[in-house]
């Protein structure tokens, strides 16, 4: 499923531990705090798990936020925006 | 995904957990990295470098590591040292290989293959009209070069195995006599061509076959089959003679994007290097060559036992019905 990750993180190594995570999980960073991409219910549960350990309750704010296929399709993205191929996982191969 | 690596001086490592392909743009350092379960194999090519850690985080996550020469054959891969499945299936394989049912295996797969050739010829003649009679000629021809060969009879394989060779050279040898007569002229080829390609057509033809190559030795890896122990192609040090063996089937999922290309005037002089003797795919005709193949290969569905697959799924599947039969016999 297309998961959206949002966060407002105080704390530097906190912050950087959480992008790490969303990373390995396969989401891709399509903005500073935001993260977009395809994985699995398993993993979008891991990753809760491993955010919410590094989190601060009183001060961090964090969305995880599925998305349907229909919804993705609608999405409308300007300028500089991500590569929607690339997040919604429909490049089979890429040349380097 | 798959990721293809062949530029001179890329580098393969990896970085917190993630993949990175590190490469020079223009002076500049460019990185980029990946989720391991993103992706689903490397194909790399010369002058590429990879750190160990890249090969353990691939192996930790199945994901394939093939090596390729300049004409697109799979020389070597990295895959776990583990069996796909039970040795018990390796078993039968080989006393399948001593008995007849070695040549009731090549008969089907070559079978397949012909088969493959005559209904590709068909649809080339459904829209060639001023070509039918040429056309309709070289069918006739492969059409009973298939009925000998699919009536052979034999205790043992080696006995007709010169037959068999002799039949689907002959029938090869047609049909790729048709696919030059009916491309531009200036497309068109003299047979098949290797190690190096004399023509264009040869080259993209060589380097769809090593992709090939490469995905049926996983598909019968994965079904637990031994690909070195093959049925007609001879046991040779280190030759993957199953691999031989088994593609027959699936060669027409080369060779019709292959065709496509060309018949529709996608290829140009500067897809391919000239060799001292031959010619040989470049960059951009490896990009233009995998990019349809993968359509062809792993996007489009055509029926098959009752479902839409994709080419890719049919060839795996094959290999598990082929192993489950050898264990199996009774079914």
């Amino acid at each position: 499923m297309h998961t959206w990750i949002m966060y407002d993180i105080v704390n530097d190594r906190a912050r950087t531990r959480i992008a790490k995570y969303c990373k390995q999980a396969g989401l891709y960073r399509v903005q500073y705090s935001v993260f977009l991409g395809t994985i699995s219910a398993e993993e979008k549960d891991v990753l809760e798990l491993q955010i919410a350990q590094e989190i601060d309750e009183e001060t961090d704010k964090v969305y995880i936020f599925p998305m349907g296929p229909s919804a993705m399709r609608q999405t409308v993205c300007l300028g500089q925006a991500l590569d929607k191929k690339l997040v919604t996982d429909q490049i089979k191969a890429l040349f380097f | 995904m798959q990721i293809h690596l062949n530029t001179y001086g890329t580098y393969l490592h990896v970085s917190d957990q993630l993949f990175e392909v590190r490469r020079k743009e223009e002076g500049q350092v460019v990185k980029q990295q990946f989720a391991a379960q993103k992706v689903k194999s490397f194909w790399v090519n010369k002058g590429v470098a990879l750190s160990a850690d890249a090969i353990q985080l691939a192996m930790q996550h199945n994901v394939d590591i093939v090596f390729l020469d300049g004409s697109g054959h799979p020389y070597s891969r990295v895959w776990h040292s583990k069996l796909g499945s039970t040795t018990l299936i390796r078993k039968e394989q080989l006393r399948a290989s001593l008995g007849t049912e070695a040549l009731h295996y090549t008969q089907q797969w070559l079978g397949n293959k012909l088969e493959n050739q005559i209904d590709f010829i068909k649809r080339l003649a459904s829209h060639r009209p001023q070509q039918d009679d040429y056309l309709q000629e070289r069918l006739a021809r492969i059409i009973i070069l298939r009925e000998k060969l699919i009536s052979l009879n034999g205790d043992h394989i080696s006995e007709v195995a010169d037959t068999i060779r002799g039949l689907e050279g002959s029938a090869g040898r047609l049909y790729f006599e048709v696919l030059s007569a009916v491309l531009p002229k200036h497309y068109q080829f003299a047979g098949r061509s290797s190690r190096p390609a004399v023509d264009p057509f040869n080259a993209f033809l060589n380097y769809a076959y090593g992709i090939l190559y490469s995905r049926v030795e996983k598909a019968l890896i994965l079904a637990g089959l031994d690909p070195h122990l093959g049925f007609l192609h001879r046991d040779g040090y280190n030759h993957k003679s199953m691999v031989y063996d088994f593609i027959e089937s699936f060669r027409i999922f080369g060779e019709e994007p292959v065709f496509r290309l060309f018949s529709g005037k996608k290829v140009r002089q500067d897809h391919v290097d000239e060799l001292a003797n031959g010619v040989s795919l470049n960059k951009e005709g490896k990009i233009l060559l995998i990019e349809r193949f993968n359509k062809h290969f792993e996007e489009e569905r055509i029926r098959y036992r009752g479902r839409n697959q994709t080419r890719s799924n049919i060839i795996q599947f094959e290999a598990h019905q082929f192993a489950n039969e050898l264990i199996n016999p009774d079914q």
